[in-house]
């Protein structure tokens, strides 16, 4: 092989390896933006599962806890009537409160947001078929008027403290999120409380007319209703002593 | 010539790979160890020029066999989840230090001499 076949081959071999180091280095480039978006990602991801595991953990915490409490009080009881008496009244207090899970007849609402898109003859506003806060709200309100006892929207305990929120397009119920299917379970007199949402003029009608899917309203007999999940505290109200 | 050929070919190689489309991400850990690998047998190819056992084409064979055997077994330890690259790229940097050794301590004795034939030639001067 003479000289200039051998400045040939390297001058090849030259222009190949920088040619791939080249778009190695490009490649590296652009690919490091996602790269690292990726790795923000899962960063996030793992905190959010971080903090979920820490927070079923505290929940966890919290029934033994209950339990614990409950299993101290009835052996606090046992050989007292008095204190056994005190106990009926802990426990009637804590089902007013919403504190225990409660059973007996009542109704079942489901709600759903409308489609739109469904009418081409009028002018619509897609926003009327969608369930509000204030939908809920209302409900809520015609529920309570008919003597509802107990009150839960979406497995959320509705008790005295409880907000209805709206958080662009979702809702906050005692803080947390729900939406669209919506389920609302009321004990109490079946009668009346179906015949308030029912009646002609209800609220429910009023919603059905705007375009919410009104699904279906039910008389049951034997409603399961959750505690209230959360804890209920108080910082600045005190007692006011009669004189 | 040789010289006035490498930098042509880097040149023109830089302006192609400035030009051709980017390798999709998955591909570019089998380009990144051919060029480790094709590096390995340049410091290779100018460490064997030092030690006067240079042969053209065992160094061509090297260049294109090591890149694409390197291809190879990168893959082949994708298929069996055992990570092979790591251990090619710990031979061939292995492997380019003990070259740039010898490449460094050939200089290095070069320019020791050097300087010492010019004490030397100053000496006799005086």
């Amino acid at each position: 092989m003479n000289k200039k076949e051998i400045a040939i081959t390297l001058g090849i071999m030259c222009l190949v390896l920088t040619c791939a180091i080249v778009i190695q280095i490009k490649t590296m480039n652009t690919a490091n933006s996602t790269a690292s978006q990726t790795l923000r990602d899962n960063g996030l991801r793992d905190n959010v599962l971080k903090w979920k595991e820490k927070t079923d953990n505290l929940s966890q915490e919290l029934k033994t806890a209950e339990a614990e409490l409950e299993r101290v009080r009835i052996e606090a009881t046992q050989n007292d009537t008095t204190a056994s008496a005190k106990e009926e009244e802990l426990k009637h207090n804590n089902t007013l409160l919403g504190l225990t899970n409660v059973t007996g007849a009542g109704i079942v609402i489901e709600l759903q947001d409308g489609k739109s898109g469904s009418s081409i003859l009028t002018v619509e506003d897609s926003s009327d078929k969608l369930v509000h806060n204030d939908d809920l709200m209302s409900i809520l309100n015609e529920l309570r008027n008919a003597g509802a006892e107990a009150i839960e929207i979406n497995g959320q305990r509705i008790i005295n403290t409880s907000s209805i929120t709206c958080e662009g397009n979702i809702i906050k119920i005692n803080g947390e999120r729900i939406g669209s299917p919506f389920t609302i379970k009321a004990i109490g007199s079946q009668a009346l409380l179906y015949g308030q949402i029912i009646r002609s003029g209800s609220y429910l009608e009023l919603m059905s007319d705007r375009g919410v899917n009104v699904k279906s309203v039910q008389q049951q007999d034997d409603i399961v209703i959750n505690k209230y999940s959360g804890t209920i505290n108080y910082k600045y109200m005190k007692t006011v002593d009669k004189k | 010539m040789i010289f006035i050929a490498i930098i042509v070919g880097c040149l023109i190689g830089a302006l192609i790979g400035l030009n051709s489309p980017i390798v999709p991400y998955t591909y570019s850990g089998y380009l990144a160890i051919a060029i480790i690998a094709a590096l390995d047998s340049v410091f290779g190819g100018i460490s064997s020029i030092l030690n006067k056992t240079f042969d053209l084409k065992v160094f061509i064979s090297g260049f294109f066999g090591n890149a694409i055997l390197s291809i190879l077994l990168t893959y082949l330890g994708q298929k069996l989840n055992v990570d092979i690259y790591l251990a090619a790229i710990v031979v061939f940097v292995g492997r380019m230090f003990n070259n740039l050794a010898i490449i460094r301590r050939y200089y290095l004795a070069k320019f020791i001499k050097y300087r010492d034939e010019k004490k030397n030639a100053k000496e006799k001067q005086n």
